[in-house]
């Protein structure tokens, strides 16, 4: 086990009484981008909110970048250069463009940070100034996207940026990940519903069924979308 | 008719000079500082302490500022952090509070009452009608305040994350920032504003260990009428101050004194949430 | 213990109780005596803010105003109109009579369908500076900020005042011990934990609240009335939000929701304030301030339950763990009654070109369907779909923009959810939405409350059910659980109590939103079963929400999709299981082109 990637080990959480996930347990390589996909309701975005410290951790270890952060707060998870992106309200919507990057960004240069975003999305630079809420939905999303980039952190936890968007968007957001993964070794985690993004952008996949992970492959294996949909069909 | 204009005006700034630091406090943790009577009364004993060394009356803004915000430090630290779950319980230990400090001020310096020198005395001619200048002069500190605090809140990294706090507080703690520490820092802020505001006061009335409590829930109905915005509270401060000097005048004085709270309770009935914009 | 012991019990306690007053006199010095009888009618107000903040959640600053309205009463007609007998009359009447009037208007005024907690606080905060101000600006008719003084009261010895307040005191008590825990007492709780549900289950809250606080206001002024009868002074500090705030000290000295607490909280502090204001004012006043402080920050429930866990801990290693409270008895309702007539051709749930949008967000939009009695739709679609929002719609006529909803040939109207149940709807929510603290026995009586009224001051030994929600319990063991406390329920016992619950209500309608959510799937296959079981032989109408499409599959009539807040497909297991759309809809797999094969799917009724 690389000691710069995403380990978790033996995660449980959920709400008060109710444990959503048991036991789950993850772990990429440096760089590695893997997507967790499974249905509505089995626990992915639980996942990732225990993994931030947005809920409370019932047991286990959460490691990122070879660093503890099984008992940390979430703004000092975050500080471990995480970055989260959450499927809802994860923007300020009554902040600007500008400001809602500002935010995130904290130890680069916001010019650096600006050029990173200018590469992934350029219609953003003349938007700066614009309500994040008076954006259209494909447009924040990139923005959500472009804030992750520009904070220029080592890991990413992304919970269903495709949901709801259109087939261009997807492409785009699909070509950017790749783009950043190549350029900066960033080590991913998807949380996905769209299986065709997934396998396109992730080396490995995971499925989560009823809090635990009912299996995983690598993404080039032939036979993976097979065995993922048994566990999504209808 | 001109008189009148600027009592509506002058109250309006007292009214905006003692919310700010409790909208400030209720905008960001979302609970109701009822110890803001008593740091407005330490606050207004800032003032006789500097009125009784002898010092210049306008030195008791940063005492007061001082000394607001150490009481406050203490307050958010070990009384308000554990009841941020239990927003009516900090309501009920905030003015456990207030109690303690009134009666830690009237063993210090007794239950009488007491005045401190005003930094402004006079009258001033305003279209030929003579007006206290210090009651004047509020307008312009009110404002000051107000614009002071809109620019740390608009211009500033801390102001940012303030506000992003305010809106989504587990968004921004996803995005590093610490709200704890905002928190510590805002309540510190509204503590010392309230404290602030205690010591406009003075000149307009005398400085007692229950001095704070009568401001304290016109206040707190401006703050509800108001939601989170800077804005709406000027606006809130015009229309109820206004509201309550026409009564006052016309009506009665006593009326006067029920018409922010009673035309607060209805606008909040008939419109939950009051002048803010959603 | 049987019901009649337990009442004997407390009745026993409160003969010791009046024993104990009727000694006082004999036992006490005559400052004590005089101090203590105020100190007794205090508690009773403070009894009564106990009463709204303890056990229904309302933090109320405003319990002064009702004492004082009672004081007023007597001063202003003794000042007045002389005392005599029939005035003596004439004030009671007037005190009780003003002081459920100013409690109507200020109910009208906080307990709105939909007003928050605070805003109720406020209200009340509103209220004594209101009175205040009011009896300043009475002139020479109130006194103004002196009060009235210098009438002629009852002429009764100090003593006697002493046993009028204890007895007062203590029956005041008893009643109010006997009714909250009872079984309509206990709706108090259900309230503060979880108004919501109560709303779902046809309980009118703001009705109960403005009740209890009616009650409230009666036993407030009653109180004041008897201490202008004995002091002979009433001034306008006793409307004052002040006093209206030491109230609640007492009572978060003492124990909030503990009865007893804020009564002793009250004698104790009241009496001692006036012991030790003479000689250590400000410093007695501190101490006050800083143990409230302390017991708000660290000991929220007071200290009455501090005094008494530790000989009731003590007791119960002495007497060995205690016997579960196991004592409830099921009785199956005969179900020619739960089920009324039987279910007509006709829709039990008709929806028509619903609509619902947040400004210039639109979530749903011409939903038009309907369902009759025995179907099992289910309604599908990916998040954000609108699935929760149309669920909701049918359950509360204020939620849909536009559209109409008919229940059992029923327009729903506006109607608000309370009202909605009365129709014959039912909503299990998608979180398990149960009340914490009761047990399941007690959840499941409260959901009874709309069909059988609950006595005000016995507690039912048996739990009358109707058939469907029998058959939950008994399939999921609930029904051996029935003295466990809702919070230690596992998270599947929860959902399948709240489900009993629901139909508990008898619904023509059942409206499910992932009732499977977190559960194992043996819990799952036990609600499936019931389900379909609840349609077959119970002809209910079953609106499903659910993500775990294989669960929908097995047990559904029919299947509704939706996408992006409209209907996009409405057909047969088999017809939405093999449509493309739905596999777009689902997959996202329109886009990129990655073939699947699915596995080859079983249709059918399950067996």
């Amino acid at each position: 086990m690389s000691a710069s990637g995403i380990e978790v080990q033996q995660l449980s959480s959920g709400y008060a009484g109710a444990k959503v996930i048991r036991e789950v347990s993850l772990a990429t390589a440096p760089g590695e981008i893997l997507a967790v996909l499974g249905k509505n309701g089995m626990g992915k975005s639980t996942l990732l909110k225990a993994m931030m410290g947005l809920l409370p951790r019932m047991g286990g270890s959460v490691r990122f970048a070879g660093r503890e952060a099984t008992r940390l707060p979430p703004y000092a998870v975050a500080r471990l250069g995480v970055g989260y992106v959450a499927q809802e309200k994860a923007l300020f919507q009554d902040l600007t463009v500008e400001e809602n990057l500002r935010l995130a960004v904290r130890r680069t240069d916001f010019e650096v940070a600006l050029a990173e975003v200018e590469r992934a999305f350029p219609f953003l630079l003349q938007r700066l100034k614009q309500r994040a809420g008076t954006l259209s939905g494909g447009e924040q999303k990139m923005l959500l996207m472009a804030r992750s980039l520009a904070v220029g952190g080592k890991v990413l936890l992304i919970d269903e940026i495709t949901e709801g968007l259109q087939p261009s968007v997807i492409d785009r957001l699909a070509g950017v990940i790749r783009d950043a993964r190549a350029r900066h070794g960033t080590t991913m985690l998807l949380v996905e519903q769209h299986l065709p993004f997934a396998l396109a952008v992730a080396d490995r996949w995971a499925v989560l069924d009823r809090g635990e992970i009912a299996d995983t492959g690598a993404a080039g294996e032939p036979d993976a979308a097979a065995r993922i949909l048994r566990h999504l069909s209808v | 008719m001109i008189a009148q204009a600027l009592d509506i005006l002058t109250t309006a700034a007292i009214l905006y000079a003692v919310a700010t630091g409790l909208l400030l406090v209720f905008g960001v943790m979302k609970i109701i500082n009822f110890a803001h009577g008593g740091l407005m009364t330490l606050g207004g004993y800032a003032a006789l302490v500097t009125t009784q060394l002898g010092l210049n009356p306008w030195l008791a803004i940063p005492a007061a500022a001082l000394f607001g915000a150490v009481a406050g430090m203490a307050i958010e630290r070990f009384v308000v952090r554990p009841l941020y779950a239990r927003p009516l319980d900090a309501i009920l230990a905030t003015w456990g509070l207030s109690i303690v400090i009134g009666q830690l001020i009237t063993i210090a310096f007794g239950r009488g009452v007491q005045f401190a020198q005003a930094p402004l005395d006079g009258t001033l001619d305003v279209f030929g009608e003579s007006y206290s200048a210090y009651r004047l002069a509020l307008v312009p500190i009110a404002l000051i305040l107000g614009a002071g605090l809109t620019a740390l809140l608009q211009g500033t990294r801390l102001g940012l994350e303030t506000r992003a706090v305010i809106m989504n507080e587990d968004l921004a703690r996803g995005l590093g920032i610490n709200s704890g520490l905002v928190r510590f820092l805002t309540f510190t802020l509204g503590s010392a504003l309230a404290a602030i505001a205690g010591t406009l006061i003075t000149p307009l009335s005398s400085v007692d260990p229950g001095m704070g409590v009568p401001w304290l829930v016109n206040a707190f109905m401006l703050v509800l009428v108001s939601g989170a915005s800077l804005v709406s509270l000027l606006v809130s401060c015009l229309v109820l101050g206004g509201a309550q000097v026409l009564v006052s005048t016309h009506l009665s004085p006593v009326l006067g004194g029920l018409t922010i709270a009673v035309l607060a309770a209805i606008i909040l009935r008939i419109r939950p949430q009051g002048f803010a914009r959603d | 213990m049987t019901e009649s012991r337990r009442l004997g019990f407390i009745l026993a306690a409160a003969l010791l109780a009046c024993a104990i007053v009727a000694a006082g006199p004999y036992l006490l010095d005559t400052y004590s005596v005089n101090v203590l009888t105020r100190s007794l009618l205090y508690a009773a107000v403070a009894l009564t803010v106990d009463l709204l903040w303890g056990y229904l959640g309302i933090l109320t600053f405003g319990q002064s105003v009702f004492f004082a309205i009672g004081a007023y009463a007597a001063g202003l007609v003794f000042t007045h109109l002389d005392f005599s007998n029939a005035n003596a009359v004439l004030a009671l009447g007037l005190g009780i009579g003003a002081a459920l009037l100013t409690a109507a208007i200020v109910g009208w005024l906080a307990f709105w369908h939909g007003a928050s907690a605070l805003y109720a606080s406020v209200i009340t905060l509103v209220l004594p500076i209101v009175a205040t101000q009011l009896l300043y600006s009475g002139g020479t008719f109130t006194g103004s900020s002196s009060g009235l003084s210098g009438f002629t009261s009852f002429d009764v010895s100090m003593e006697g005042w002493f046993w009028i307040a204890g007895f007062f005191l203590v029956a005041v008590t008893t009643g109010a011990f006997i009714f909250v825990k009872s079984d309509a007492g206990r709706l108090l709780v259900a309230v503060r934990e979880n108004e919501q549900r109560c709303k779902y289950l046809g309980l009118d809250t703001s009705r109960l609240k403005i009740a209890v606080y009616l009650a409230c206001a009666a036993i407030g002024a009653v109180a004041g009335y008897l201490y202008a009868g004995y002091s002979m002074v009433v001034a306008p500090e006793l409307a004052g939000f002040v006093f209206g705030t030491e109230l609640v000290i007492w009572t978060a000295l003492g124990g909030r929701g503990t009865l007893l607490g804020p009564v002793f909280g009250a004698l104790i502090v009241d009496y001692e304030s006036a012991q030790l204001s003479g000689d250590y004012p400000f410093v007695w006043q501190l101490i006050i301030g800083i143990v409230f402080v302390l017991v708000i920050v660290a000991f929220p429930r007071g200290l009455l339950p501090m005094v008494v866990a530790l000989p009731r801990r003590l007791l119960a290693r002495a007497r060995g763990p205690a016997s579960p409270a196991g004592e409830m008895r099921l009785v199956r309702l005969d179900p020619t009654l739960t089920q009324g007539e039987a279910p007509g051709d006709g829709a039990a749930l008709a929806v028509k070109d619903v609509a619902k949008h947040f400004g210039s967000l639109s979530v749903l939009s011409g939903i038009d369907f309907s369902a009759r009695a025995g179907e099992l739709v289910s309604l599908v679609g990916p998040n954000g779909a609108g699935k929760t929002t149309l669920m909701r719609c049918i359950a509360d006529g204020s939620e849909r923009s536009a559209g109409s909803i008919v229940v059992n040939g029923h327009d729903i109207g506006r109607r608000p959810p309370e009202a909605c149940v009365a129709l014959g709807v039912g909503r299990k929510f998608q979180m398990a939405n149960v009340f914490e603290t009761l047990t399941v026995a007690q959840c499941l009586q409260v959901a009874r409350v709309r069909h059988a009224r609950p006595s005000f001051w016995k507690r039912s030994r048996t739990l009358p059910l109707p058939e469907a929600a029998l058959h939950v319990l008994a399939t999921t063991g609930l029904d051996r659980q029935l003295g466990t406390p809702a919070h230690l329920l596992s998270h599947g016992m929860k959902q399948a109590l709240e489900l009993a619950m629901v139909l508990a209500l008898e619904p023509r309608v059942l409206l499910l939103d992932e009732p499977t959510a977190g559960l194992t799937k043996t819990e799952r296959m036990q609600i499936g079963g019931i389900l379909t079981e609840l349609t077959r032989r119970q002809g209910l109408c079953i609106l499903l929400v659910e993500h775990d499409l294989d669960f929908v599959r097995e047990i559904s009539s029919r299947i509704i999709v939706l996408h992006q807040g409209r209907i996009v497909l409405d057909g047969s297991v088999e017809e939405v299981v093999n449509s493309e759309l739905v596999r777009q809809v689902y997959a996202g797999s329109g886009h990129a082109g990655i073939a699947h094969s699915a596995q080859p799917i079983q249709t059918g009724a399950p067996a």
